[in-house]
């Protein structure tokens, strides 16, 4: 009976382990792994052998495939992130040209750096989720709610500097919403969806509030930024679309 | 082309017992484990650890599959995850036991001219 919980107690130990795998090889093998766990704590429970010998020597060994597998799963992180990298620095170069033959338009570098960290983190975004599916509607729906995301965000931070009103950070919820509900999702093409319909969904409750009550804003201004809200409403419902589509076809 | 090189290089100890042992039948985690265990007369003790990322590695290559998932009628517990080996991985296997078989008529004679 004591040996039969204390393998129930080493089963609950080496299921926490098995979490420390990469994702995708813990959601291949992590059933299997912690099955034939069992199997082999059985099998010394039913030879009466101790098992903490055995337990010690499993955990050991499989915490050396958990280094193994993490380290082949950030070799494989390196080829996105390299192309991540020249994809930022590409169009680092629009800026960078601009401040050139632009008159006025004066970044200092620090605003380069953030540019370029920004672009790196929006297009790694990209090669990291978009390849959890390979249909092309899934594509994109992430470059779309990225590409929209990142102007939101940009065009957030420029008024916030402008005006410092503390409003604008509404915007921010806006984006955290979506990110929060892609983490829920774990980046399924029908939660992605329901994601980007509720920022959609908000965004335009954000716009019909500003537009109706925001005190700052002059009477010319109110066409455009109706315009501004609708443009990123329709972007997102866009994304969401599109990811909806993947589901649908993902499911024939 | 990774598959033809997998096929053709030469095999890591663990991959070649885990092709052994699913060579006469398809066989779940554990089942392999006591399988290798017993080809080798209990000389190779694989762990979970290393048997699951062989098995990973030698699914990217195409050596082995997935078969089904089913119960084991002599064991108690669950449905469990079989492999089973494809033609890649066969002839994998093949390839190794005829290289294995050219390395010892080698060792032999030079074993032989040394007397």
């Amino acid at each position: 009976m004591a040996a039969d919980v204390s393998c129930r107690g080493y089963e609950a130990l080496y299921a926490m382990l098995l979490r420390l795998y990469p994702r995708p090889f813990r959601e291949r093998f992590g059933e299997g792994m912690a099955q034939t766990f069992q199997d082999l704590c059985r099998e010394r429970l039913d030879a009466r052998r101790i098992l903490f010998g055995f337990a010690l020597w499993a955990f050991f060994e499989t915490s050396v495939g958990i280094a193994r597998e993490n380290a082949t799963h950030m070799t494989q992180l390196r080829e996105p992130m390299l192309r991540a990298a020249l994809v930022a620095l590409g169009l680092l170069m629009v800026p960078l040209v601009a401040s050139q033959v632009v008159d006025g338009w004066n970044w200092p570098p620090g605003t380069f750096v953030f540019a370029y960290v920004m672009f790196f983190g929006t297009a790694l975004a990209y090669a990291l989720i978009a390849r959890k599916m390979g249909a092309w509607a899934y594509k994109a729906g992430v470059g779309l709610a990225l590409v929209a995301g990142f102007a939101m965000g940009w065009s957030t931070m420029v008024r916030m500097s402008e005006t410092e009103n503390p409003a604008n950070l509404v915007y921010f919820g806006v984006l955290t919403v979506g990110a929060v509900g892609a983490w829920l999702a774990r980046l399924e093409a029908r939660g992605m969806a329901l994601a980007l319909f509720a920022m959609a969904a908000g965004l335009a409750v954000v716009g019909v509030i500003s537009v109706l009550v925001s005190p700052d804003v002059p009477s010319g201004g109110v066409p455009s930024m109706a315009l501004m809200h609708g443009v990123f409403v329709a972007l997102f419902t866009a994304s969401g679309l599109l990811f909806r589509h993947a589901s649908v076809a993902g499911l024939k | 082309m990774a598959k033809k090189d997998a096929a053709q290089a030469p095999l890591t100890p663990a991959v070649l017992h885990i092709l052994l042992a699913l060579s006469a039948e398809e066989r779940h985690g554990y089942g392999i484990m006591k399988q290798v265990e017993a080809d080798s007369q209990g000389k190779v003790k694989m762990g979970p650890g290393t048997l699951y990322g062989s098995i990973g590695r030698m699914m990217e290559a195409g050596l082995i599959r997935e078969s089904d998932k089913r119960l084991d009628p002599e064991m108690a517990g669950g449905r469990r995850i079989y492999y089973k080996l494809t033609g890649a991985g066969r002839a994998a296997l093949e390839a190794e036991l005829k290289r294995y078989r050219g390395v010892v008529a080698v060792a032999e004679g030079l074993l032989a001219y040394g007397r």
